[in-house]
């Protein structure tokens, strides 16, 4: 089964992704997937909208699959990321670990996300009722529309 | 010598997608966003991040002959 490492738009292929960790010798499979919850900081969420830098993304995140090899006894690791708009309650990012036992794939998989988060080239934009907000540190100033909502809490 | 610049986020909103720039020899990333903020002086504020050929460098990392150099906010996603 070829390697998963993905950025793309639509709906992503959950089976796909199991399917490319499955390994005879393992005994336990741990699949995180990251859905857009429908309210954030008190916003009400319409959508998320991804960008990623596309090559560089897919890099990063087969440089922490290694590390993750490296660390834990795990099998095989898939991840892939939504970019474009993503509607509330659907997956934005899905990650699935294969190991021996389900202790690693669990540790694994708990790291490898938080590691995404960090430093693998996406960004996410919220739409609110209200407006839209680039999300994370962008900027000491927040835009006017952002303000407005702010002010509105 | 000449690099391809692209941009993401809220830099991309603000700059474009990316261009092309000539630079003089030895120029460094620190150095090649602080002629881009003196050109654009709104983006000052900005929190930015610098990749050179798809890896994070430092701003003291020194460009070569067609590289490819990123700038973008801090990254966010995840669900």
């Amino acid at each position: 089964m070829a390697e998963v490492f993905e950025i793309g738009e639509g709906p992503i292929d959950v089976a796909r992704l199991l399917a490319a960790v499955g390994d005879p010798a393992t005994g336990a499979t741990v699949l995180f997937l990251g859905t857009t919850r429908n309210q954030n900081a008190g916003r009400r969420v319409t959508r998320l909208e991804y960008e990623a830098y596309d090559r560089m993304a897919r890099r990063e995140m087969r440089e922490l699959a290694r590390e993750a090899r490296r660390r834990w006894p795990v099998r095989r690791v898939a991840m892939v990321h939504r970019i474009g708009v993503v509607p509330v309650g659907e997956a934005s990012v899905a990650i699935a670990v294969s190991a021996g036992h389900r202790a690693e794939a669990f540790t694994a998989c708990h790291w490898l996300i938080d590691r995404l988060k960090e430093i693998v080239p996406i960004w996410k934009k919220e739409h609110f009722r209200g407006g839209t907000v680039w999300i994370g540190p962008q900027q000491g100033a927040p835009e006017p529309r952002r303000r407005r909502a702010q002010g509105g809490r | 010598m000449r690099v391809h610049l692209k941009y993401f986020a809220t830099l991309r909103e603000r700059l474009g997608t990316g261009e092309e720039r000539a630079l003089r020899a030895g120029t460094t990333v620190g150095a090649l966003w602080e002629s881009i903020v003196r050109e654009q002086p709104a983006i000052q504020r900005l929190h930015v991040r610098f990749a050179v050929n798809e890896r994070y460098v430092e701003p003291s990392h020194e460009l070569a002959e067609g590289d490819e150099v990123a700038f973008f906010p801090p990254v966010s996603g995840g669900g």
